[in-house]
């Protein structure tokens, strides 16, 4: 065993198997919490997979590191050099140092990028390498990523989790921190801008439903750049603008991780509807940069490898420090001779990205398949490339009860800080293979990742003393401390895009909606399930009522007569259910995606409650049992509250909190009015015999329960319930949170907030300014003083609001969320 | 000969759209064979941003933005052009195209090997296949001069297929034209390109006009109300090495035909491009072109 293993494994104590799990364990929720996934199938049902993060870090001791990072910087420099060239003078080319053929063939090659100005000949900003390691302990470089490599946002989130987890080990093995190479990169990036005070920079992503979307945001929030997508940005006078809230504002660097095929409809793909139309040309004018510059992805294509060596000698004059494993392009005579004739030694790889192919091993091939393979290889050489195997060192991964070995992949990062100079990032993103022996490693094919530690350069255990080791726990803390701030701190970088708000604004209202419906659901479950409560029978009937008036379950079921087996499933479907369109599932689904696409401005604790909320809503695996429904019912109450009061709390009252509560507060509005409706209390004018005068009196108890007022009705009135005082309360009364006034109250002042802001942009019709007039004639029908004792009047002023409050909501989308999409003309 | 050319391009987008992006390939390049005397390009409404480019293979771009919310959209060119009927092409003496095919992949040395060897490679809208080698074989047996393989393959489309604007539309892909065999001229040169690269020879795409009233004498051309597209083939030799052929008149291509641009295919080139922001769901285009003899 390797020194550094061995004070890595004393350090972690015995390897108990319950401690470990425990340890597992509490990595495992500190991932879920804060949200880490990995989007598999870029499914819009939002399947993401939990992070697996092993427990056992990878070891690189420092002078081992020392070498990868002078290898890593070497390449980085060299890259960028080559991209220079090539869209550039093309000197490679025409000198005949590379066949042309080599640029030709690769649909990575962006013609609409050659002779584009870039500044500095900088076009590798942000570079990672996945390298492995041989069996004799060298590392070999397996692949390049230049377009717009991803990973470096989880190696963060695997340091932040490892270091709290096994904190004291981490202490002990003074492990080189990750977040001053973050630091450095941000500096770089501002410093792109020169001369423009306070630089815009924007991180450019596909959207929610990228594989690495949790990324996106992560990475966005920690460097306090403002996370947007494509039609967020939009290109006028050769310049780029975010769309705000308050209009558009310049944007000065883009960092993209969106591929370069796509980031110009105009230009580049045209079938793309994620980039911006014109970014191509706003680069030409020098108004933007864009990171990595368009057209960098050139240099992952494989077919590059092989000349890497002698360009590093002419580029740089040097020798390549990290040796690539060796491959043979066959878009070259010979070379193609030589793969064809030593397939068995060698795995098959496309030439480039477009290449659609999974890695070949030529010796698992039949003779058959190989024939086969041969003849495509002929048919397009330059498709493909021919790589030597090599033997993979392995590292020790935790399973369950013990270390197995496992092939790793680790990828390393470098970043441009200036004059041409990089900067490694002291650590990296392991990835390990699915099980042992398995060649294949990524994240598609169902593997893990692991935290890289770079251990400081000498340790003298006898010298550690107490007060040294006072010293690494407070640094230890810092670094887990530092990597969490950053997001909470810089959250609210950045403008508001006006998707942003959108998001925010439905995430008010799903969230509202299903609270409604779980508080529904409960009152009526709790009446069915719960013997103890007193009235029960009576109540159920206008609870059944409201739930079919809001669609939660079928119209048949709404009677008295109804059973409890018939109305089991149908409250099981409307709790459960992700395809009953009004369930509380579908709309904590839909709570969840809007809640995902901004997810950026919500805190830490804002998405933990949101996950907690997916969860409890998921329900049970097999049959659900009556009072079984209760708990979830329960649970989903009070993580709705938890998001609520963290709303209220913990964020800022910028304009992305104001859509959020109007939202809210229009939906709870239009919920107020729906029951009041549902119930038809305008139309029960008096009691007129016993029976009536118990149903209205159950509807009314209901009323105040689903409002949360029971109490203080109770408390001001010591009454019975009576139809004009609860009236009053839950509509009238400005002092209820639950009453409709107070939220048509809040709706005006936000809206009139708003429409003050937007004034800047003077338009003839003005919509916010006609939602405030919605909203102000809404209060003012409130103050009637016989709204609550003339059902006619009383019924007008709801037929009206119902027709009304929903027409806020277009309002708001027409003035700020359409924002108008590109398409090809 | 003298022409002078008109070709207009509107749109109507059913409602205000905010800002339009156009590419505009609707300059002639100048070449060996013609030269362009005056150029007019307007657009209407005018728009905020106009700047000129040349693209990767050397054809004038214009950029044009449209800021102002538009509902109309109206380019128009006019040009004045010149052009030359190209040298009397002898297909016999041309050299064989395996030949050819083996010199195209060893292509080095400056600016040759970008000028031509590009134009083997897979493009956007053109991939080589097996379907294509299998159509274009039979007028390629080993060793026959490239120009007489090319003449009978341009023969062979014209008589093979239709020219039906109502069979394809621009992202029609290239194995239905072959299993329809039927379509436009961009078609016709998108076959003929995707046979000649299976073959492993360049080909590339030609973007430009027709004249629209034939010689005296002579049948009106197709394709010649509307811009037009075909084909250049690399044979090597002496010259510029390109031959241009347009299957879907079936002839070699003279001083009837007015070159706008060349690309590897019509993604590269094509007249105008543009992505617009917002727009009804009713888009209507119109587009006319007219070519008119000033002198011979």
């Amino acid at each position: 065993m390797r020194p550094h293993w061995k004070m890595f494994l004393s350090s972690l104590g015995a390897m108990h198997a319950d401690r470990m799990a425990e340890r597992w364990e509490s990595a495992r929720r500190l991932l879920r919490q804060n949200g880490v996934t990995y989007n598999v199938y870029g499914d819009p049902q939002g399947i993401e997979r939990p992070w697996p993060l092993d427990l056992v870090p990878l070891l690189i001791p420092h002078e081992e590191w020392r070498q990868i990072e002078e290898g890593v910087g070497q390449r980085a420099k060299l890259l960028n050099a080559f991209l220079a060239d090539l869209y550039g003078p093309q000197t490679l080319v025409r000198s005949g140092r590379l066949p042309a053929s080599l640029i030709y063939a690769d649909p990575g090659f962006r013609r609409a990028c050659h002779g584009v100005p870039v500044p500095a000949n900088q076009y590798l900003h942000f570079y990672a390498v996945d390298l492995v390691r041989d069996s004799d302990g060298s590392w070999w470089v397996l692949g390049d990523r230049t377009n717009t490599p991803s990973g470096a946002g989880y190696a963060l989130e695997n340091r932040a989790v490892l270091s709290q987890v096994v904190s004291e080990t981490y202490r002990y093995c003074q492990v080189e921190r990750l977040a001053p190479f973050f630091n450095a990169f941000r500096d770089a990036l501002l410093a792109l801008a020169p001369g423009r005070g306070q630089p815009r920079v924007v991180l450019l992503t596909p959207g929610p439903y990228t594989e690495t979307y949790f990324e996106h945001a992560y990475l966005a929030r920690h460097l306090g750049f403002t996370l947007v997508e494509g039609e967020d940005l939009t290109v006028r006078d050769r310049r780029v603008f975010l769309k705000t809230l308050s209009g558009l504002e310049p944007v000065d660097i883009i960092l993209r991780r969106l591929v370069d095929d796509f980031c110009d409809p105009l230009e580049l793909r045209a079938d793309s509807s994620l980039g911006v139309a014109g970014l191509l040309q706003a680069v030409r004018a020098g108004s933007v940069v864009v990171v990595n510059a368009l057209g960098s992805g050139l240099m992952e294509s494989m077919s590059f490898k092989s000349f890497l060596p002698s360009l590093c000698r002419h580029l740089l004059g040097e020798e390549l420090k990290l040796p690539s494993v060796a491959s043979w392009w066959c878009g070259q005579d010979a070379e193609l001779a030589h793969v064809l004739d030593n397939l068995d030694r060698l795995v098959i790889k496309g030439a480039n990205r477009e290449v659609v192919l999974d890695p070949i091993f030529g010796e698992n091939l039949s003779a058959a398949r190989k024939e086969q393979l041969k003849q495509a290889v002929r048919q397009r050489p330059w498709d493909y490339v021919g790589q030597e195997r090599i033997v993979l060192s392995t590292a020790p991964v935790w399973q369950g009860s013990g270390l197995q070995a496992h092939h790793v992949v680790l990828r390393v990062y470098a970043a441009a800080v200036g004059g041409g100079r990089y900067q490694v990032m002291p650590g990296g993103l392991t990835r390990v293979a699915p099980e042992p022996g398995r060649l294949v490693v990524s994240m598609h094919s169902g593997g893990g990742s692991k935290d890289t530690w770079v251990l400081a350069p000498q340790r003298h255990q006898d010298l550690f003393s107490v007060k040294q080791a006072a010293g690494q726990d407070l640094r230890a803390a810092a670094e887990a401390r530092a990597i969490e701030l950053r997001g909470e701190l810089r959250g609210t970088a950045g403008d508001l895009p006006s998707r942003v708000a959108d998001g925010l604004f439905w995430l008010g209202r799903y969230a509202e909606r299903a609270d409604g419906a779980v508080r529904l659901l409960r009152g009526s479950a709790t009446r069915l399930f719960d013997g103890s409560v007193p009235g029960a029978s009576d109540e159920l009937d206008p609870l059944l009522r409201l739930l079919v008036w809001h669609g939660l379950i079928p119209a048949d079921l709404g009677t008295r007569e109804t059973s409890v087996r018939e109305l089991l499933p149908a409250l099981a479907a409307a709790i459960f259910d992700p395809d009953h369109p009004n369930s509380v599932r579908a709309n904590v689904q839909r709570l969840y995606r809007a809640a995902h696409s901004v997810r950026d401005r919500l805190s830490r604790d804002m998405w933990r409650v949101i996950t907690q909320l997916d969860r409890e809503s998921h329900g049970p695996a097999g049959p659900c049992e009556g009072a079984a429904m209760l708990q979830p019912l329960d649970e989903l109450v009070t993580s709705f509250a938890a998001l609520f009061g963290l709303e209220q709390e913990s964020m800022m009252r910028g304009p992305g909190w104001r859509f959020l509560t109007m939202g809210r507060r229009l939906e709870r509005a239009t919920q107020v009015v729906s029951m009041m409706r549902g119930l038809r209390v305008a139309d029960a004018v008096r009691p007129v015999d016993g029976n009536q005068a118990t149903s209205l009196s159950a509807a009314l108890e209901v009323l105040l329960e689903l409002a949360e007022s029971f109490m203080t009705y109770r408390e001001r009135y010591f009454a019975t319930v009576q139809k004009a005082p609860v009236l009053q309360l839950l509509l009238v009364d400005a002092e209820n949170p639950r009453a409709l006034a107070f939220q048509l109250t809040i709706l005006r002042d936000q809206l009139a907030e708003l429409s003050e802001n937007s004034r800047r942009s003077a338009t003839i019709h003005n919509p916010t300014a006609t939602a405030v007039a919605i909203v102000s004639d809404a209060r003012e029908a409130l103050t009637h003083p016989d709204l609550v004792r003339n059902g006619a009047l009383l019924r007008t002023t709801l037929d009206h609001l119902a027709a009304n409050l929903p027409e806020v909501s277009n309002l708001l989308a027409h003035a700020f969320f359409s924002h108008a999409f590109a398409r090809s003309a | 000969m003298r022409y002078r050319a008109r070709h207009s391009t509107r749109y109507d987008y059913g409602e205000d759209v905010p800002v339009s992006h156009h590419l505009l390939h609707l300059a002639p390049r100048s070449h060996s064979l013609q030269r362009c005397r005056r150029l007019q390009l307007t657009v209407a409404p005018v728009p905020a941003v106009r700047t000129d480019h040349c693209d990767y293979f050397g054809n004038p771009v214009s950029y044009v933005v449209v800021q102002e919310p538009h509902r109309l959209l109206e380019v128009t060119s006019e040009i004045e052009i010149e052009v030359r009927p190209p040298p009397r092409f002898r297909p016999e003496m041309t050299q064989s195209w395996d030949r050819l095919r083996h010199l195209a992949r060893s292509l080095a040395g400056p600016n040759e090997a970008s000028a031509i060897g590009q134009f083997v490679f897979d493009s956007t809208l053109v991939r080589g296949s097996r379907d294509l080698l299998e159509y274009a074989a039979p007028s390629f047996p080993r060793g026959r001069p490239i120009g007489l393989a090319l003449l009978d393959l341009n023969t062979r489309i014209n008589k093979d297929f239709a020219f039906d604007p109502t069979a394809t539309t621009v992202s029609t892909p290239l194995d239905q034209v072959l299993a329809k065999r039927r379509g436009v001229c961009q078609d016709f040169a998108h076959l003929t390109i995707g046979c000649l690269r299976s073959l492993g020879l360049p080909a590339r795409y030609v973007s430009g006009y027709l004249r629209t009233l034939p010689p005296p004498g002579r049948p009106r051309l197709v394709g010649a109300d509307a811009s037009h597209a075909w084909v250049a083939a690399w044979v090597g030799g002496d010259g510029d090495g390109w031959v241009d052929l347009c299957p879907t008149n079936g002839r070699l291509v003279d001083a009837d035909f007015i070159t706008l641009a060349w690309g590897r295919d019509y993604d590269d080139v094509s007249p105008v491009r543009g992505v617009i922001l917002g727009g009804g769901a009713r888009q209507r285009l119109a587009v006319s072109v007219d070519v008119e003899v000033i002198d011979d």
